[in-house]
């Protein structure tokens, strides 16, 4: 329950923060793509040079989760095929949506159109790659768990 | 002005910020992505959903918060040519949720929160799709073909 309203806090902060920098506008994600709002790069560099110290801060101290208690740690993956082929993939669909999934829930949120319509292509997508996957492991014992520093 | 778009350098540490917060209280990644991955997998047994889903709710909830703030809902329609466009949307969005499914991540969960932690499949895939994505923006910008 605790971690649940976490999760939702911490979405709700993201989606006003990403809405409120305009990410959940497909002109500036364009633009972005297209070399003209480097502010853009910025940001996502700024956030990923406070996140890389915090979590090292946090991993340094030994400290723990303070919901779950869980010790603060996460695992490195190995680079394999299915991560550059997917990221294709994203990447073009990325370019041609002019948002990705964060956005796209965010803009929902402001009653945009397209947001629904492409988080509806998500959950269609989400959901095929899985049948797919199940298809294709189907053979093997037991199925490819995807887990990692992203999360998935 | 800062009411009407944040600057990335107040953005760019909120949101690195809030990745630290959700490592602090719950050892979880963030990433977007995961939450449609669970509310597929688990809308029938609601009971199921987990961090992920509630996570995505959330960002839902903050770009309604943004709107009936600051900024304004936009119930606009999504322009002239209006099936096409859809149409667009809807195949970018399939292949999209496939490409990142398989990758295991989207933008924030390899772009910024698996480069924060330097993993080195967070960085190829990031480096993957952003080559990819700035290459076809360029492409379509070139033959006209833009959205």
């Amino acid at each position: 329950m605790k971690t649940k309203f976490a999760a939702l806090s911490f979405g709700v902060g993201f989606g006003f923060v990403m809405a409120w920098a305009r990410l959940a506008d497909q002109h500036v994600i364009r633009n972005m793509l297209l070399m003209r709002e480097p502010d853009v790069f910025l940001l996502m560099g700024s956030a990923v040079f406070v996140a890389a110290i915090g979590a090292r801060l946090l991993r340094a101290r030994g400290a723990r989760a303070l919901i779950t208690g869980e010790p603060v740690a996460w695992n490195s993956e190995t680079p394999q095929t299915r991560h550059v082929v997917g990221s294709v993939l994203f990447g073009a669909g990325w370019s041609l949506a002019g948002t990705c999934p964060g956005p796209a829930a965010a803009m929902m949120g402001e009653g945009r159109v397209a947001g629904f319509i492409v988080a509806a292509g998500l959950v269609a997508g989400v959901v095929l790659q899985g049948v797919v996957a199940r298809l294709r492991t189907s053979d093997s014992p037991a199925p490819v768990e995807i887990s990692g520093a992203a999360g998935l | 002005m800062i009411v009407d778009r944040c600057p990335w350098y107040i953005a760019g540490p909120l949101l690195g910020l809030m990745i630290v917060g959700l490592r602090a209280l719950l050892n979880k990644p963030f990433g977007a992505l995961g939450g449609y991955v669970d509310l597929a997998d688990n809308v029938l047994t609601p009971r199921r959903l987990g961090f992920r889903a509630f996570l995505l709710l959330g960002i839902v909830g903050g770009g309604v918060l943004y709107a009936t703030t600051l900024g304004t809902f936009g119930y606009s329609s999504i322009g002239e040519n209006a099936a096409a466009q859809a149409g667009i949307l809807l195949t970018a969005g399939v292949v999209m949720g496939f490409g990142a499914r398989t990758a295991g991540g989207c933008t924030s969960g390899h772009g910024m929160t698996g480069m924060s932690l330097g993993s080195p499949a967070s960085i190829a895939s990031s480096m993957t799709f952003f080559a990819t994505a700035v290459g076809l923006a360029q492409l379509l910008s070139w033959f006209g073909g833009q959205p």
